[in-house]
Parts: structure tokens; sequence; C-alpha cells
């Protein structure tokens, strides 16, 4: 961070940010809040530490979004060991007056899903990345994200069901 | 069998795609993110620092988090001096056995001389890399200026041991004096007077203690005549501690237990060294040991002809740099190879990339230098393979960037600059 411009650029980038990234990773993590916040200061740090470059290259959002799911990757892979279902009540607010019980059900349905299937889902359906760029920030190849996407999918449906659809048509 | 795309042909996609956004809209924060994001940031690029100065770039890569912020300004009333901090009882165990970034910063206060302690903020033993760290700002009534200490554990007599306290290459880092001592007991530790910006376009300076014990205890003090690194305004003439308080602060006693604990605290295998991933996308890591001797012989068997290699250097295993000259001045080149740069390829090779019949994304670049040379121009030609091994070389009309040019154009072609950069060669040191 050079210059007091640069500064003033990231720290206006990140203010606008902050709150989808951590959106974004409360899905990752499968409402474990405490979690998101971690992933989103470490992913803002990085950003922080690669901004000059980051900006000139254009697409900021992008890239965090990108450093976001790696860096959920890489915890997933160290923690993996300890990881559980989880049995937390997620800290969800309830702007929309829709049912929490059934948005619960949904996060919780995440949380049990495979670390990976979890970023393909939020990439895909979250971020609404194409299967190209979705494979890019995973390194893997598209016809591997098409494949997982789908399993995913079936094991999302396998857990929570009609629910989904009850919840989306509310 | 082809899998079809699932997002066009299930409507149970389409369904969990508008019950998601639903969810996660649901989502709220109290907490400033932005701003314990930049905090964390500030501490990575911190350690960054230390490693850069160090030559072990690799070990500043990984992730870092858990900035503790501290609100308040502490006040003065329980400063100490270091001779009767280091008598005291260790702080070293937190209720884990490891280190809290409070007990960080609270052994760094104790150690201070007296004055007004301010912006305090550390990192424990809770996150990996295990790098625990704390800064604060520290007022002797002359102005303000951060100081920040780290602990590390490094291999004793390994590379990284050695560089810690050599000497930086004064190609890179122009300095006012730099000196490495043996201590007693066998210690190496080296007093840094340098600046924050290499160029010196602000008068922040920039000093710095690297302790080695032959045990391998590393300890890192770095301290500004500014209340942070960057931009903020000069306080005073010099950083607060002079450089005997400097080096009485990075051989306190006190840290060599701390230290000590980090290294119960390492767990062997696959576990001890970060993952390829663990990195962020444009951080990832060169393989362990990849020697730099190999990577500067390639360099220079790839030069073109009539050239006369004047030094070289390099400050880490993935980077190397030659000066050379053609008859008519000297000429900076260096080379970055990295092994896996793909989660970077888009940001850095946008639609005005050139493609290769092998894949190989090319892109080139001509403009100023970034270190503030006079009339210093740097050409770069980046390349990234298929598998995203990076090459990247840039070359300068100076012997250094932050030295005025020497020449008109850098002694190599953009073509030359190529050639070099999409060499088969570096593959080989992979």
């Amino acid at each position: 961070m050079r210059s007091g411009r640069a500064r003033n650029d990231y720290t206006e980038f990140v203010t606008a940010r902050a709150g989808h990234l951590f959106r974004s990773a409360c899905l990752l993590t499968g409402g474990d809040t405490h979690l998101a916040e971690d992933l989103v200061q470490e992913t803002l740090g990085r950003l922080y530490v690669k901004w000059g470059r980051v900006s000139r290259a254009g697409n900021p959002a992008a890239y965090a979004q990108t450093v976001l799911h790696r860096t959920f990757l890489a915890h997933w892979r160290r923690r993996r060991s300890k990881e559980r279902a989880t049995d937390l009540l997620p800290d969800l607010a309830d702007p929309y007056g829709v049912d929490s019980a059934t948005r619960l059900a949904l996060v919780d349905a995440l949380g049990r899903l495979p670390a990976k299937d979890r970023a393909v889902l939020v990439l895909r359906y979250w971020e609404d990345r194409s299967i190209q760029e979705t494979a890019e920030v995973m390194n893997t190849s598209p016809a591997a994200v098409r494949t997982r996407c789908v399993r995913a999918l079936g094991r999302l449906r396998a857990l929570i069901g009609e629910d989904l659809h009850e919840y989306a048509a509310s | 069998m082809p899998v079809e795309d699932p997002q066009e042909h299930d409507p149970f996609a389409d369904r969990f795609a508008r019950a998601l956004h639903q969810a996660g809209a649901g989502f709220e924060t109290h907490r400033d993110l932005a701003a314990a994001g930049e905090a964390r940031g500030r501490g990575l690029v911190l350690r960054r620092r230390a490693a850069v100065l160090a030559g072990a770039a690799a070990v500043a890569c990984a992730g870092v988090g858990g900035v503790l912020l501290l609100p308040g300004d502490g006040g003065a009333d329980d400063r100490r001096s270091v001779a009767a901090a280091t008598a005291g009882p260790s702080p070293a165990a937190g209720e884990d056995g490891g280190i809290t970034a409070r007990e960080m910063i609270r052994t760094l206060r104790n150690l201070l001389p007296e004055g007004r302690i301010s912006k305090e903020r550390g990192v424990g033993t809770d996150r990996e890399p295990l790098m625990p760290y704390a800064q604060v700002v520290h007022d002797d009534g002359a102005g303000g200026g951060a100081i920040a200490v780290s602990l590390q554990r490094v291999e004793p007599g390994s590379r990284e041991a050695r560089e810690a306290t050599t000497c930086p290459d004064r190609t890179f880092v122009p300095y006012d004096a730099c000196r490495t001592t043996e201590l007693a007991d066998g210690s190496l530790l080296m007093i840094f007077q340098g600046y924050e910006h290499p160029d010196r376009r602000t008068d922040t300076k920039w000093w710095a203690a690297e302790l080695v014990t032959p045990e391998g205890r590393r300890v890192s003090v770095s301290e500004w005549n500014a209340e942070a690194q960057k931009d903020a305004p000069v306080t005073r003439p010099e950083p607060p501690l002079s450089v005997e308080e400097l080096k009485e602060l990075a051989t306190a006693p006190v840290w060599r237990p701390m230290v000590d604990v980090l290294r119960e605290r390492q767990r062997p295998g696959p576990d001890a060294s970060p993952s390829p991933e663990s990195s962020a996308p444009a951080e990832a890591l060169p393989p362990a040991g990849a020697p730099d001797e190999r990577m500067r012989k390639t360099f220079v068997s790839l030069l073109p002809d009539g050239l006369e290699v004047k030094k070289h250097g390099g400050q880490a295993s993935d980077h190397a740099y030659l000066v050379v000259d053609d008859g008519e001045g000297a000429s900076m080149v260096q080379v970055d190879v990295q092994a896996d740069m793909s989660g970077a390829e888009r940001q850095l090779f946008g639609a005005d990339a050139e493609t290769l019949p092998d894949g190989t994304k090319v892109v080139r670049r001509q403009g100023p230098g970034e270190k503030g040379g006079r009339d210093v121009v740097m050409w770069t030609v980046d390349t990234i393979r298929p598998d995203g091994m990076r090459v990247v070389i840039s070359a300068f009309n100076s012997g250094a960037q932050h030295t005025a040019a020497t020449r008109e154009a850098p002694a190599l072609t953009m073509g030359q600059l190529r050639e070099i950069a999409t060499s088969p060669e570096w593959r080989d040191l992979l």
C-alpha cells in the first residue's frame, strides 16, 4: 500500500465488499459466522498486501472471492480431521420475514456437505460464476466442476428434499 | 459419459439458487471486517518485510490471522526498564500453553523505556504459521514511533538462519548502516538502519534488529520514526529506540522461552508446512530448497552473446538478478520463477496476452521503474505456462532500480527478454 490514494481505494473497496464476502463465507462455512469472519479478515488482509497489483489488474471483487474460496478450502484441508457437521444455530437475521427454520435447514444442509461441494455450489449459485470460472478458482477442470456440481446437488436434495421447494416457493 | 450442465437442466438447481440467495442475504455481522482485514494485512506486510530483509520470502507467504487490536492508549504508568522486565517471570504460556496476542503486547510494553503507549496490536500462536508478533506506538514525549517485534523458529544452521542476520544486498535495499555481530553466547545480531522507502521519497526511517540464537530462536524488532510504517507522517528525526535500546529489546532473555513455545507447538508431518493452496493466488511458493545457484546459472546461460555479467545476486530461491553490461553501461535484469500461479492468471494475463502454440501466455510491459531511480525504465516480459508455472523477467537501464539511469534503454531487447522467459530451461529448476 504505497500511497494514500491507494489506501483510500482499498478502504472504499473493502467497505463496499466486506458484507458480501461475509455472506459468501457464511454459506461456505455452513453458518459458522465466527469462522466466516475470520476467513473474510484473512481474505481482506491478503488483498491489502496485493492491492496495488490487484487494483491495476481490474476486477478486485472477483479476485477477493477467489482468495476467499481458496482460504476456505485451505482452512478445511488443515482442519478436516476435526470438522464435523455443524450443529450450531447459524446467526441469521431474518430481514425478509421468511421462515428462518427453513433457511436454517438449507444452511445446515450446506454445512453437512464436503467442503469442495460447498465451494462449488456457492461459486455457481451464489456467485453466479460460470463452470469455467469455477474451475479456475478451484484449480480444477471444468469437467470435474460439472461432476462435483451434479453430485453436490444430489446430496443436497437427499438432505433437504421438498423443504427446499417449499422454501424457494415462499 | 459427458455430464450435462446442472444449472441449465436441473429445476432443483434453479430453486436452490433462489433459496441460496435468500439464505445468504440473511447473514449479518456487527464487526468492522474492513478494519480488521486491514489490520491483518498490515501484519502480513510486517512479516513479509522481515522475510524479505532476511531473504526468506517463503516464510511470510502462508496464511496469517487473528490480529488483536486493543482500544485505548494504555498510559505510561507501568513502564519498566529493560533490565527490570527481563528479570521478571516468563509470560510465555497462555491458557493452552501457547502465546496470546495480549501476552505478546504486554511483553513488548514491559521491555520499552518510559513513554506513552498506544495503538497496540498483536498476533498469538493460535494461527499458522507460528510467528507471534506485537506492535505498539511508543511516544517518549518527542513524538510517537511504531515499534514491532515478531518471534519465529528457524532451523539452526539453515540458510534461513544465516540469511536472517546477513545485511541485505544494497542493490535492493539501500541503507545508512548495517552490521552483524556475534554475541558471547554464539547468537548473531544484525542491526539495520535504513528507510521505509528505498528511494527515500519520504523521510520515514526503518530500523531493525534481527537476532538468531544457536538454537534457532529468531527475534525480529522493527521501529519507525512515524506512528505507522507507511502512510503516516514523520513525527521525529529518528525512531524512538536508540541502536543500543534496539539491541537490548531484541536480546531480552524474556523472548527466548517464548520462542521455545513455538518449537513445542510445531507439529511434525505434512501439517507443519503450508499446503500450496494455503497461500493466496499470487503467492504460490516455490518448492523448498530450490537452489538459487542453479537458477543463476540457468539465467546466465540464457543471456544473449555480447553481455558481460558484472554482478549477480538473488534474495530468494525463486528470484535472481544480474547486472550486465554490453559496453554501453550497467543494466540490471531480474527474473522470478514461480511454480503455480494459475490462481492469478486471470488478473495478470488479460485480453492483451499473446498465447503461444504450447499454451504459454505472454504479456509485455514497458514503463517507468518502480523504485524511484531518475529516468529508469523497466521492461518486463511476463509468462505463464498452461500448468501455472510463471516466469517473469524485467530489465532496467540502470544497475539498480533506485539509482539514476545509466543508459537510454536496457541492455536486452524485448525480444531477447521474451526468448529468455519462454525458455524450457526454467522447468528444470522446479
